[in-house]
């Protein structure tokens, strides 16, 4: 159950739209944020609210990567493993992040603190290889420097 | 008309023809997934490749999506587009289980085909194919998501063409899974299509599951006999069983689909339980016995009773063939009363369709698709013709408007898959004389003045018919001033009656005697009637029928009458043993187990013979003659010509 506030907002978010899909990712994004993750409560909240039936709004979920249909941690990392980070030795840094945070990818520390997973392309290949934790995008990575930066993430709340 | 030359072949096509569909025309077939000619272009398979050598455009392109023009010249066979497509083909094939032997597709698989055809032969890749889990989508389809090739073909039939939405595709990339959101029954009337639309085994028959090859089965063009619309259907049967139905194409009717109905709906022809021995006072008796005994049983009736109090009694479950002959039939008996339905308010609303419908008024399907507003009458149209439900929202997504006049609420569960405006009358219908307007209504139970009066207003339309081949009763009750038996037991006019495929309710028969019935089902006649001479059904029988438009279809024969194979009683072997093993006896026998039925109107012409009347060598006799070459693969006729040239 989302709060009557969130609902009014969503509800105002749809109708600003021209078509009710247009303003799909937004109100999955705030259902996101509510809940840490879409859960199927979600999906189907989301789909009330758009007029649309759960089916698709599962359609448009599990589309884009940022939309979570499973629990994460805290944070996000989502490192690229696209062409032109795989030039940069993406691999190298992926299997450093994999050894630090002690997970393999889709996993997520026994902390919670972290969930790690693999995107492809956030368009900051002239600064390979690249990730971004929590939404905030790294890039010129070195194993260092991914230490340097999960310690500040994780004390960072 | 762009004219171009597709593998030395001079090619002539319409204007917006794809090069696929113009290499088609002149047989060649170029290998293709994701293209299907009923739905909007994907060409997401990348299989139809083919190479323009000269032209506007050259180079290796998607002919699919291509539309043909002038001065094209287009190769299948050169190296390039073959080695493209043998590329795609081996890609579109790394991840599919190979699991051929145990697929219910294998033989009808699009994708064998096009691989072979693709000359993708020998596997390279080693790697780990990506599997999945698969739903439980109802009782009608199996779901294997592992076969897939990703062609969108069901997500873009299911949803766009359909309007499901409970169906679909998720995820992206390697990773693309098409089902529901959580297991359960799939909620559109049309869902059964992606068995036959899905070029693979990802969507099987669940109901003919594991039962037998494309090979072993008989098939024939046929008819739909669950509503008036009449679509064209392929009855795949083995060994004496309809193990799936499939649709046929036929686009001045259902185009190339069917509903579920159509497709899931046979659990009755298969039944053992159908009556299939003659049978004369509770007894099984040979067939001429039975029809001896049937007319001298009539002959003697009308000699006490006078021809007037005997009521020959049809329905619109017979085909148009039989209901001529009962005509004749009644004729034979020395005038004998004749009945086409049961229920006055039924062949009030049939007569006055058949009266009022001509060529100019009778709306085509194409009709529906291209209208710019459509008036259902008080009609579930999901209840009564599913299949134009799906041209109502072409006409719909095309911009129609579309009203549900003075109509109850629809239920829930036949929630049509386009938007409309329920209104009190057809006077809040904004129209101009007709313009480009299409009323549906349900003709069954409908004042004929209501219905003279809709079809006044110069619109286009459709009267859907209560019962398969409404139509023809409707025009057979009026040419003969046949009365409905309801009537004629009220005013007491009958005491006796013969009936062929005829649903008499039990109220009506008490007062009445049944002399002799023939039928393929059980019921009240049949089980009050001492003389009784099982029929054929739709799949055993060669027929005529009537849509609700005034089409006349043909359907064949797809199977031999009698029991089908699996369950057939031990009688029939010639040990206990044997009877077990799913195989045919082993004893020599003449006659196909439990296969005494014959088509209605054979009995009725049997019938005939025996009461003196003149023998009939077929039943489509003087203006019906027209309709004996009708081609059972084409598209049929509309009969306006043939019944107003008598």
């Amino acid at each position: 159950m989302i709060p009557e506030t969130l609902k009014t907002s969503l509800k105002a978010r749809v109708a600003s739209a021209l078509t009710p899909r247009e303003a799909a990712v937004d109100v999955m994004k705030e259902l996101q944020a509510h809940y840490g993750w879409l859960t199927d409560e979600a999906v189907e909240e989301a789909a009330a609210l758009l007029g649309l039936s759960p089916l698709q709004v599962e359609e448009l979920a599990t589309f884009y990567e940022m939309i979570y249909r499973r629990p994460v941690g805290k944070k996000v990392i989502h490192v690229c493993d696209s062409i032109s980070c795989w030039c940069a030795d993406c691999d190298k840094i992926i299997q450093h992040l994999k050894d630090k945070l002690g997970v393999g990818l889709g996993g997520t520390t026994a902390d919670g603190m972290f969930t790690l997973i693999p995107c492809c392309c956030m368009g900051m290949c002239g600064d390979s290889p690249a990730m971004s934790v929590g939404g905030v995008p790294y890039g010129k990575l070195t194993p260092e420097l991914v230490d340097e930066i999960l310690e500040m993430e994780r004390n960072n709340r | 008309m762009p004219k171009l030359i597709i593998d030395d072949i001079p090619v002539e096509v319409a204007p917006g023809t794809s090069v696929l569909e113009a290499a088609r025309s002149v047989g060649i077939t170029i290998p293709h997934f994701c293209y299907h000619p009923a739905l909007a272009i994907a060409a997401a398979c990348r299989l139809c490749a083919v190479k323009l050598l000269d032209g506007p455009v050259k180079g290796i392109q998607m002919s699919c999506a291509l539309p043909a023009q002038d001065g094209m010249v287009v190769s299948t066979t050169d190296p390039e587009a073959l080695k493209m497509r043998s590329l795609v083909i081996e890609w579109l094939m790394l991840n599919h289980p190979h699991d051929c032997p145990v697929c219910d597709e294998g033989g009808e698989c699009l994708l064998q085909d096009f691989t072979i055809a693709g000359g993708h032969s020998h596997r390279r890749y080693q790697g780990k194919k990506r599997t999945f889990q698969n739903q439980y989508l109802g009782e009608g389809i199996q779901h294997e998501m592992n076969r897939c090739i990703e062609c969108y073909r069901c997500a873009r039939f299911y949803q766009d063409y359909a309007g499901g939405t409970d169906f679909g595709v998720m995820g992206s990339a390697g990773r693309v899974y098409f089902g529901r959101f959580q297991e359960g029954p799939l909620e559109s009337p049309f869902s059964g299509n992606l068995v036959d639309i899905c070029p693979t085994g990802v969507f099987t028959d669940k109901t003919g599951r594991f039962r037998a090859r494309y090979w072993d089965y008989q098939f024939a063009p046929s008819i739909c006999q669950h509503c008036s619309v009449g679509c064209n259907t392929s009855p795949q049967n083995f060994q004496r069983e309809t193990i799936k139905i499939v649709g046929r194409r036929n686009d001045q009717v259902n185009g190339w689909f069917i509903c579920d109905r159509a497709r899931f709906d046979k659990g009755y022809l298969n039944d053992p339980q159908r009556p299939r021995e003659p049978r004369l006072d509770g007894a099984t008796c040979g067939d001429d016995v039975a029809v001896d005994a049937a007319a001298k049983s009539i002959a003697e009736f009308v000699r006490k009773n006078g021809a007037d109090s005997l009521a020959l009694v049809g329905s619109p479950r017979l085909s148009l063939e039989g209901m001529v002959l009962l005509a004749q039939l009644a004729r034979a008996a020395g005038g004998a009363r004749l009945c086409y339905f049961g229920d006055p308010a039924q062949q009030q609303g049939s007569v006055a369709a058949a009266r009022l419908l001509r060529e100019e008024n009778s709306a085509y399907v194409r009709d529906i698709e291209q209208a710019q507003w459509i008036a259902l009458h008080a009609l579930d149209l999901i209840e009564e013709a599913p299949m134009l439900a799906l041209s109502v929202r072409k006409a719909f997504l095309a911009g129609a408007q579309i009203f549900l006049v003075d109509g109850d609420p629809i239920p829930a569960r036949n929630t049509p898959p386009f938007k409309y405006t329920a209104v009190e009358s057809l006077d809040q219908v904004p129209f101009e004389k007709g313009g480009k307007g299409v009323i549906i209504c349900g003709a069954g139970k409908k004042d004929p003045d209501l219905l003279a009066q809709i079809a006044s207003c110069g619109a286009k339309l459709v009267m859907l018919q209560p019962g398969a081949n409404g139509f023809a009763a409707g025009l057979l009750a009026q040419e003969h001033a046949a009365s409905p038996l309801a009537d004629l037991v009220a005013a007491r006019q009958v005491r006796g009656v013969v009936c062929f495929e005829a649903d008499v309710p039990e109220g009506l028969l008490s007062g009445l005697e049944v002399l002799a019935s023939a039928d393929w089902r059980r019921g009240p006649v049949e089980a009050k009637s001492p003389i009784f001479i099982p029929t054929t059904t739709w799949v055993e029988s060669d027929g005529t029928a009537i849509n609700y438009e005034g089409r006349a279809q043909r359907f064949q024969r797809s199977r031999l009458a009698g029991l089908p194979l699996k369950g057939l009683d031990p009688k029939y072997y010639g040990n206990a043993t044997e009877a077990v093993t799913l195989h045919p006896p082993r004893v020599h026998r003449e006659e196909v187990p439990g296969g005494a039925e014959r088509d209605a109107w054979q009995v009725m012409a049997q019938l005939i013979a025996r009461l003196g009347g003149e023998p009939v060598v077929e039943p489509l006799e003087g203006k019906w003659s027209a309709l004996r070459s009708l081609d059972p693969e084409g598209e049929g006729i509309r009969i306006f010509e043939i019944v107003a040239g008598e």
